[in-house]
């Protein structure tokens, strides 16, 4: 197989020509036993506080970290990854559960143990996300969920079901993923609300042409950025979105999240690491000790706390901020739901060219 | 044999260009032409094995006859304002006497292909969407800013934004190459400006605003950024369908029919355009 230049040749090369120092490495000392990885991250919140957790971890054992951040939603690094495959450069990618999956289906990604990332033993089982053989096959860091909401400042009545959304007063004031986002769980929660599931999408569908038909939808969004300016500028006021996303615009903005509807579900997913595979042993070793970094209780605590996520490490706390979000075990049954993202992803294909053509078409005409 | 040399000479100079252009351009294109009529596995990454019409079949259904049509439609007019607005500035930058006035001009043109074109989108998005402080515009035009409608003219904005000034320099070119004093013994002979402008220039400039026609229509069309961002996910364009198939759903044979469409009805229109060139153009029809 051909390899490519790695940095350790890179910097013979360049120390023996004299191009170290041009190249901004000169720092780096060649006996180091550092490793350098490189990590996929996303934007905004979740960069801010990962490259504090490490630059102290860098200056603590010498290893470097290089980041590289997710354009658009986190599944477009599914399709980064596989033009390029075996030669990527990714040590640990951050993803959420339907991209573990899929990255899981194509074999990228490496076994974790207990042994080896010792935090680990403290995350509970069901977080994590295993292979055909039953093994741990992510690092959770975050339980996260997606919930709709609203900006109390803009809205003037309260909203207690997802029904009011058909009256007029939210014309144009809906902010909707693209049903690719989120792996549908947009269309899974407008199909829950008249009775329908995972297997039984239809009822979703109608619901969402009612929406698009009175002119409701004033924004598709397909990134936490796009929600954040969407819903923060206020040219929307209600949406359905992950919690991390959402948790940015609570800083700024009074924010309702409708997290204990009677009548619909909050849904609960994990994010994470995912430690790719790699030639070099050393690598992966090097990747999973940062990964293991980031589940201490500590860490998991500092990591998780700006992003508006719960921890997975038991041993942390969750912020207070979250409280509404977040659901005491005799709660679960009542208002949370997991979806079934194993099979909601081998739907969003169908799913995406359906909406193309009928409804957004739809939203235009509105 | 002078003549063989002198062809082998221009083969030479030739080679390089022509790999580079078959390796970098023509390969990737093919390839994606044979991706295309391979079938997609639901829940797996790219194409899976064997050979389909499958895609090309999807996309005729109406509704994307709507994104193709609106793509082009959209290119169409945008580019034809960019004509009419950037010929008079082009003329004036070509023929002005102030020098201040050129230099002015070729700054503001050229300071704005410099000037990121994401920072002049959200400028856009800031000023004339709902919430900006000139959002009444929408209103004025009977579009309100919170409409539908109104992303499509935001879009309208933002491809002008991107293709005028690229269509205004293009066009320098073709003032600067008009003789002057054709226009001169015109207006010697008694022909007031109006009818130098419409007998004179603006037939000798027909080759060149049909040339920046072209440019910009291909710019418009192959937007990704554009609607992307003002279209607030209403306005999709053929390259945002292409983009969620091979970034969000990684069906690798549905984006790439949609590009292999988008490059058929490109080749025709460009054919078509060419066409137009040669018959208005004052040199071809004369000779």
């Amino acid at each position: 197989m051909m390899r490519g230049l790695s940095r350790r040749d890179l910097l013979k090369v360049s120390a023996a020509s004299g191009l170290a120092p041009a190249l901004g490495l000169g720092n780096v000392a060649p006996a180091q036993a550092a490793e350098q990885l490189l990590v996929v991250m996303w934007g905004a919140a979740w960069i801010e506080v990962s490259r504090k957790i490490v630059d102290a971890y860098v200056a603590k054992t010498g290893d470097k970290v290089a980041w590289e951040l997710h354009a658009g939603g986190a599944m477009a690094i599914v399709a980064k990854i596989k033009p390029a495959w075996p030669r990527v450069g990714y040590n640990l990618v951050s993803g959420w559960d339907p991209v573990f999956r899929a990255m899981i289906k194509e074999d990228w990604v490496v076994p974790v143990t207990l042994d080896e990332m010792p935090a680990l033993k403290d995350i509970p089982p069901v977080f994590f996300q295993k292979n055909d053989k039953g093994q741990l096959m992510t690092v959770p860091l975050s339980t996260a969920g997606a919930f709709w909401g609203y900006r109390t400042d803009l809205v003037d009545k309260p909203i207690e079901s997802i029904e009011q959304l058909l009256e007029p007063r939210f014309k144009g004031k809906l902010c909707v993923p693209f049903p690719v986002n989120l792996t549908g769980l947009l269309m899974l929660t407008l199909a829950m609300q008249r009775g329908g599931n995972e297997r039984n999408i239809e009822p979703g569908w109608q619901f969402l042409k009612e929406l698009a038909e009175r002119g409701q939808i004033g924004r598709v969004i397909n990134n936490n950025s796009e929600f954040i300016n969407a819903m923060s500028s206020g040219e929307t006021s209600v949406a359905f979105f992950n919690i991390g996303a959402w948790t940015q615009v609570r800083k700024q903005f009074p924010v309702r999240m409708l997290s204990r509807l009677k009548d619909n579900k909050g849904f609960l997913f994990n994010e994470g690491f995912a430690v790719i595979k790699q030639d070099d042993p050393k690598k992966v070793e090097a990747a999973k000790r940062l990964a293991n970094h980031f589940a201490t209780p500590a860490i998991n605590e500092q990591y998780n706390w700006p992003l508006g996520e719960g921890p997975t490490n038991p041993k942390s706390k969750a912020s207070p901020d979250i409280a509404d979000v977040f659901y005491a075990p005799d709660e679960l049954a009542q208002y949370a739901y997991i979806a079934d993202f194993d099979y909601m992803s081998t739907q969003v294909d169908a799913w995406a060219k359906r909406w193309e053509q009928e409804i957004a078409p739809l939203i235009r005409k509105s | 044999m002078a003549s063989q040399r002198i062809s082998s000479f221009h083969a030479a100079l030739l080679a390089p260009g022509a790999l580079i252009i078959l390796f970098l351009l023509i390969a990737p294109i093919a390839l994606m032409a044979v991706e295309s009529f391979h079938p997609f596995v639901t829940g797996r990454v790219g194409s899976g094995s064997g050979w389909t019409l499958r895609n090309y079949a999807e996309l005729m259904e109406p509704a994307y006859a709507f994104y193709f049509w609106e793509t082009f439609r959209i290119g169409f007019i945008i580019s034809a304002i960019a004509v009419l607005l950037g010929a008079p500035l082009a003329w004036l930058a070509a023929r002005t006497r102030r020098r201040g006035l050129r230099v002015a001009m070729f700054g503001l043109l050229i300071g704005l292909l410099f000037m990121s074109l994401i920072a002049r989108l959200y400028a856009i998005q800031m000023t004339f969407g709902s919430t900006g402080p000139l959002a009444f515009f929408g209103t004025m035009i009977g579009v309100p800013a919170r409409s539908a409608g109104f992303a499509v003219v935001q879009v309208a904005m933002g491809l002008l934004h991107f293709v005028l000034p690229m269509v205004a320099l293009i066009l320098v070119g073709t003032f600067q190459n008009i003789n002057p004093r054709l226009e001169e013994a015109a207006a010697s002979l008694g022909a007031p400006r109006w009818r130098v402008a419409l007998t004179v220039t603006l037939p000798l400039a027909v080759p060149g605003l049909l040339s920046a026609y072209m440019i910009a229509l291909a710019m418009c069309i192959s937007s990704f950024v554009v609607p992307l961002i003002l279209g607030r996910g209403i306005v999709l364009f053929a390259t945002n369908l292409m983009y969620v198939r091979f970034s969000d759903v990684a069906n690798y044979p549905s984006g790439a029919a949609i590009g292999m469409i988008m490059f058929a009805l490109a080749a025709i229109i460009i054919y078509a355009m060419m066409r137009l060139t040669r018959a208005l153009s004052p040199v071809e029809s004369h000779s």
